[in-house]
């Protein structure tokens, strides 16, 4: 039998990822969990609405109308008109599009450098660990807010440069993140016993380490994008996010900032849906957190 | 004489999400004053639980749902918590598992140790302190002033424990419940700890609650004996009844169950099939009834009562002498029925080497170039510390110079207290650990199977891919060639092809190693590592795969090292012990011989220390435990490493270092100045 084995595999390598399974009983938990059906049941009608602007008789997110400015919430404006007579609710649904983007792709970013470079940190160690913490220490020296409107002065505003200003601030929590899971997975014994038949080191970061440390990544993640949207917001608030006209929660605040005593609702009801969305958020990164973590759970 | 301690009908259930795991199920017994009482059962059996809900420590969704407990004339169980705490500090003493968890890690010891004398005695700061180092030096700590400074990572396992005894007897208890005390000790520690509780309960007069899995303990310990299953007590007498004329299935299995330093050696052991039942299903009738071999319709009916039988000896089984009453279930014990079994339902793959099948001994002392050779080998690990200014580098020689050499379809045994180096050899013969010294000439594959089956595969995959990794890690095969690989290692090692979609999680301690043991062979090695690959385990499991790995040797012609501590499995399984102390093998020899006529002084402590499951042979023993501990092999003693705690040394023996030389023919080597 052995011989015969033997020779029939002489030569042939096998590749293929190492597939991530989700397990089970982290599905059922997920679907336990009551946070996460009320960071639902908020971001669900939101999202809806979002993406059913295009088929709702809104007008444009840009349209200007200066015979209907500063007019207060009713039918044909949900959410009021601001000086210009934009409606409102067009423009923070098109402003809300923006933070989803925002927060998805920074939440994207995070996760594969924080990934790669936090398993090479914390599995290689020595050299390779000695290297990527020191950059990386260095950039966490600096304040997050600081770092993203320091780089945005200096590349422009704009979706891009957002995304890549407040990635820059949130990748090396990642890899901290990720070198540590990695770190402690070192000494584990499946990882001994990959070794004793000697699996490469990519193939056991690929199969054994990562696959290990997904889960708390992922909370790790959707934390980040709660807190992108809420710092995009602060930077178009600033001015330094999205360049207006183009419409972002953020920039639609501060254009009512100043007629907050005559028209309250240019500025109260993104700023109520920025609040919503923080909150649900915050409830979904909650939620998968005490989903995966079999002590949270009860 | 009024019992001290009167346990009745006592149920206690966890209310988990999963289901109500009913883990008590209406237990009672009595305990005289100064008594000491061994609960023995395998893990799940409720012998813990049922022990916390005495002193009602039961954790979260646990609860004590019915039942009385009364203590010294008072019920436990309607106190509040204020009175029961003062019962808990000062009538009922406590001593867990694992010491490093039940101390304050940063609290002194001291500290640890005056608090509750000063609530419970009223006791001055003075006096206390005074109480604390008259406590520790009760419990054999040396040096015991300094002490009450140190903290508890300070301080060796042993030495974590005696404080736990220490704190226990601290406000002289009436009862002493000892959970596990000894089970994450030393051999030799585990001696030195049963013999300080037994001397300790005949000085203070204390009742024990001795709660353990090891047999043979309880033979050393105890003098009356509650063997659990299932939530129950299954059987209760005297250790002599218990040992010499057990009444119930459960008992007479686990008795046989259990490999011997003693006597001869039996080719088999005998194993009890199958698993505990799930404890969150109602159970009707005898709950061991799946796994009895006499088992009959009645029992499916209706669970046995306790029934006498003999003076304070019951038994919960409804034939009179268990399974020696029925044919079926002699042949079972005496191991015939088993022996045929083993035979058709064990399908082996044909020996790829001539020693397979072939006598054991025959193919150690047979002419085959080894299949593993190491001469010399030795590593040493640098410890660098203080400041960058004034670096000290601190050489730990965990294993000085080893040789060794394996033939094909030998085994091994290299036993040694934690710390002699024998894991760090396991390490080096692996390739997980680059030697600095010596060298290993291998002329095949060398795998492992792991200690903890709990952290020895990814939880993330399933077991199919877990025994397929080294064959993807070479490539071997097509995927097909590698499916069909995969089933025929999983049924090699008794299991249902139906685990291979299985997570990790979802298979009991038994399974996990078989599934070890499966990994270890899927790339036909010629060497097997087995490091402590039953200590994880549960004594019925453990007999399956002690019985398993001996298989395999015989049949497949693997050689193995087997790594243990636990002497009378190695014993089991193995053609040839090493005996390492302190990175260096201080006996050598055909393990028959060495067990028999240990020549070496530390192999003689070793196996005193070993108890055995027989209380009049463990009562006429007389033993002496070996004293102290193992001396930090980052500053060994000058000349012989065991100097410090041998019996016979003189002082050539703290001078010079005593070479491994050949005392008998045979190859038996020793390492000792005061042998002939």
């Amino acid at each position: 039998m052995k011989g015969a084995f033997d020779s029939a595999s002489a030569g042939k390598v096998t590749a293929g990822l190492g597939r991530v399974r989700v397990q089970l009983p982290f599905v059922r938990a997920m679907g336990g969990n009551k946070k996460i059906w009320v960071a639902l049941a908020i971001l669900g009608p939101i999202l809806l609405l979002v993406l059913a602007a295009p088929f709702l008789s809104l007008p444009p997110p840009l349209e200007t109308d200066v015979r209907s400015s500063l007019e207060p919430p009713s039918l044909k404006h949900p959410f009021g008109t601001d000086k210009l007579g934009r409606d409102v609710l067009s423009r923070t649904l098109a402003g809300f599009k923006v933070s989803l983007v925002v927060g998805f792709s920074v939440a994207l970013i995070s996760l594969v450098f924080g990934i790669t470079f936090g398993t090479l940190a914390g599995f290689l160690g020595r050299r390779v660990d000695q290297t990527i913490m020191a950059v990386n220490d260095l950039f966490l020296a600096f304040p997050s807010l600081l770092l993203a409107i320091g780089l945005v002065a200096i590349i422009g505003a704009g979706t891009v440069p957002v995304i890549l200003a407040i990635a820059l601030a949130d990748v090396p929590r990642f890899i901290r993140l990720q070198r540590s899971l990695a770190f402690g997975l070192r000494s584990r014994a499946f990882i001994d016993a990959a070794r004793t038949v000697q699996a490469s080191k990519w193939w056991i970061m690929r199969r054994h380490v990562i696959p290990n440390t997904i889960a708390p990544l992922l909370v790790a993640a959707s934390i980040a994008a709660a807190n992108a949207i809420l710092i995009e917001a602060s930077l178009s608030f600033l001015g330094l996010g999205i360049t207006p006209p183009a419409p972002s929660l953020g920039n639609i605040i501060r254009d009512g900032q100043i007629y907050l005593q005559e028209a309250w609702w240019i500025s109260g009801l993104p700023g109520f849906v920025i609040l919503l969305v923080a909150i649900s958020l915050h409830f979904l990164s909650d939620g998968i957190r005490e989903a995966l973590d079999p002590k949270a759970r009860k | 004489m009024e019992p001290l301690l009167q346990v009745r009908n006592l149920h206690t259930y966890f209310f988990a999400k999963g289901g109500t795991v009913k883990a008590v199920n209406g237990v009672s017994f009595d305990l005289m004053p100064g008594e000491r009482l061994a609960i023995v059962g395998e893990s799940g059996s409720g012998k813990s639980a049922m022990a916390m809900s005495l002193i009602r420590l039961i954790a979260f969704p646990g609860r004590v749902v019915e039942g009385s407990v009364r203590f010294d004339g008072r019920e436990l169980l309607d106190m509040t918590e204020s009175e029961l705490n003062t019962v808990r500090g000062r009538d009922i003493g406590t001593v867990f598992q694992d010491p490093m968890s039940s101390l304050n890690p940063v609290m002194r010891i001291g500290d640890q140790l005056i608090a509750p004398l000063r609530k419970h005695m009223r006791l001055s700061v003075k006096e206390a302190e005074r109480r604390a180092v008259e406590l520790l030096r009760q419990v054999g700590i040396p040096a015991a002033e300094e002490r009450l400074k140190a903290f508890p990572f300070e301080l060796s396992g042993g030495m974590r424990q005696r404080v736990m005894i220490a704190l226990a007897i601290a406000c002289r208890p009436k009862l002493i419940i000892a959970d596990e005390p000894t089970t994450a000790l030393d051999v030799t520690i585990q001696a030195q700890i049963v013999e300080l509780l037994k001397s300790l309960s005949q000085d203070t007069g204390s009742a024990m609650l001795f709660i353990t899995h090891d047999l043979g303990l309880v033979a050393r310990f105890a003098q009356k004996v509650a063997v659990m299953y299932a939530g129950r007590i299954v059987e209760m007498g005297d250790v002599t009844q218990i040992f010499h004329s057990p009444k119930h299935p459960y008992t007479q299995c686990l008795l046989r169950t259990i490999p011997s330093i003693e006597g001869d050696r039996r080719r088999r052991l005998l194993q009890i099939e199958g698993f505990p039942p799930d404890m969150r299903k109602p159970i009707r009738g005898c709950a061991f009834r799946d796994r009895c071999p006499a088992a009959e319709p009645q029992c499916a009916m209706e669970a046995p009562e306790l029934v006498k039988r003999a003076e304070g000896h019951v038994a919960a089984c409804w034939l009179d002498e268990g399974l020696a009453s029925l044919p079926i279930g002699r042949d079972w014990l005496a191991g015939e029925a088993e022996e045929a079994e083993a035979g058709a339902g064990l399908e082996m793959a044909p020996a790829s080497s001539a020693a397979g099948g072939a006598g054991t001994v025959a193919a150690a002392s047979g002419g085959d170039a080894p299949v593993l050779a190491i001469r010399g080998l030795g590593k040493t690990f640098l410890k660098r510390g203080g400041p960058p200014w004034r670096r000290r580098e601190t050489k730990i020689r965990a294993v000085r110079s080893v040789d060794l050499s394996l033939r094909p379809g030998e085994a091994i045994g290299i036993v040694g207290e934690s710390g002699c180096g024998k894991s760090t050899l396991a390490r080096m013969l692996l390739g997980l650990e680059e030697p600095t010294g010596g060298d290993i000439a291998r002329s095949g594959e060398v795998q492992i199977v792991f200690q903890d089956p709990y952290d020895s595969f990814n939880p993330k995959m399933r077991i199919a891919d877990i025994i397929a990794e080294p064959l993807d890690v070479r490539g071997i095969g097509s995927p097909a060639e590698r499916r069909l690989k995969v089933r025929e290692l999983i049924q090699k090692v008794g299991l249902d092809p139906i685990f291979l979609d299985r997570y990790p999680s979802q298979l009991s301690g038994g399974q996990r190693q078989r599934v070890g043991i499966a990994r270890a062979l899927a790339l036909d090695p010629k060497v097997v590592v087995a490091d402590e690959p039953t200590s994880a385990l549960d004594v019925s499991v453990r007999a399956q795969i002690i019985n398993l790995l001996s298989d395999l040797k015989e049949k497949s012609g693997v050689s193995f090292i087997f790594i243990s501590h636990d002497l009378s499995t190695v014993r089991h399984i193995s053609d040839t012990i090493a005996v390492m102390y302190l990175g260096e093998i201080v006996e050598y020899g055909n393990a028959e011989e060495v067990f028999r006529e240990p020549a070496h002084p530390y192999t003689a402590a070793l196996l005193d220390a070993v108890p055995v499951p027989d209380p009049v042979k463990e009562e006429a023993r007389k033993f002496k435990p070996l004293g102290g501990e193992l001396p930090s092999p980052a500053n060994p003693p000058a000349g012989c490493a065991f100097c410090t705690r041998c019996p016979l040394a003189s002082d050539r023996c703290r001078s010079e270092k005593p070479p491994l030389r050949e005392i008998a023919a045979g190859g038996r080597k020793a390492a000792c100045h005061e042998i002939a």
